[in-house]
């Protein structure tokens, strides 16, 4: 309710870390229009490309699972990625609710 | 982020600690802020703005620049009076819902820690129990047992104390009765019909799970009107 106490997300993180699993955090940092998640909704995901939590609605997780691989294996800190409206012809990633979403992803390290 | 950070973060979430994460997303840089101190390092000339996302429970970058401000802030508080079979699935949805119960019972055998565990339980009547509660407008209140003994003292004082949502569970008939005794402790019309009796919405479901759900869904909803 109105704020993210809800969210078990990082509780899941703290447990995947203690595994020794890397732990790449991805975060809703801005939305334009309609976008299924808020600012805020969160989405983990470890080096198997293994994830839990969400950023949108299904529409956007896989690309932003192997946006995570890369940041894993480039071993850089964070990166921000924006999502626009989807591009049916090209059958493209996208929001096919028409709104845009910002995601920042960084590892836990 | 770093592991120490994840953990400070959680540590200040199971105490129930108002804090923000701020976040510089050029450098991946992240810092634990609290209400009122002064932000740290690279944050700092970004302290009016960052108390402007706490003031207006929003999370977001602030413009132009690269800095993001998550706050978190404390759960909503939901006293349940009745220890009964409901209580326990409205536990259970108020865990995913961010919601902090608490559960009166003055009747021992139903208020124990076995069925509501990890769950804050004051066996004892309203009237004692809520010297134990911080309350305010910000609070709900949830009266399961249809026991006028436990239930008429706990409306009463939510009623005086402006609870903004306050639901007691009972038939047509219960509510009615409970409505009258109400007007003659001296309730007006207005707060007496600003109880939602009987509790919850319209689902149709009759077993306790079914009428959690319809009271956990009209508590969502009357918060969202506040």
């Amino acid at each position: 309710m109105k704020n993210s106490f809800d969210e078990k997300i990082l509780d899941e993180a703290k447990d995947w870390i203690k595994a020794n699993q890397k732990v790449v955090l991805a975060t809703v940092i801005q939305t334009w229009g309609s976008s299924p998640r808020q600012v805020g909704s969160r989405m983990i995901v470890n080096e198997k490309g293994d994830f839990s939590g969400s950023v949108s609605g299904g529409c956007v997780e896989s690309a932003v699972v192997s946006e995570c691989l890369s940041l894993i294996k480039d071993n850089k800190p964070c990166k921000k990625i924006e999502f626009k409206v989807s591009n049916e012809s090209a059958w493209e990633v996208g929001l096919a609710c028409g709104g845009e979403i910002a995601v920042y992803i960084e590892q836990i390290h | 982020m770093k592991i120490k950070t994840l953990e400070e973060i959680l540590k200040k979430k199971s105490s129930k600690t108002e804090f923000a994460i701020l976040t510089n997303l050029e450098n991946g840089d992240s810092e634990i802020y609290l209400p009122g101190t002064s932000p740290k390092g690279e944050f700092s000339k970004y302290a009016v703005e960052i108390e402007n996302f706490f003031k207006s429970k929003k999370n977001g970058v602030i413009e132009n620049s690269e800095i993001f401000v998550e706050t978190y802030i404390k759960p909503i508080k939901v006293i349940i009076v009745g220890a009964v079979h409901i209580a326990q699935y409205l536990v259970d949805f108020a865990k995913s819902l961010n919601f902090e119960i608490s559960i009166i019972d003055p009747r021992g055998y139903f208020a124990s820690e076995q069925r509501f565990p990890e769950i804050k339980v004051i066996n004892k009547w309203p009237k004692e129990a809520f010297e134990e509660i911080e309350t305010n407008s910000s609070t709900a209140l949830i009266a399961l047992t249809h026991d006028p003994k436990i239930d008429d003292p706990a409306l009463q004082y939510a009623l005086k104390n402006k609870f903004y949502y306050i639901g007691a569970l009972g038939s047509k008939k219960t509510h009615e009765n409970r409505c009258q005794r109400l007007a003659e402790a001296g309730f007006t019309n207005d707060e007496i019909n600003s109880i939602h009796g009987p509790i919850g919405i319209k689902l149709g479901g009759k077993s306790a799970p079914e009428i959690a759900l319809s009271i956990i869904a009209q508590l969502v909803s009357e918060t969202y009107k506040k």
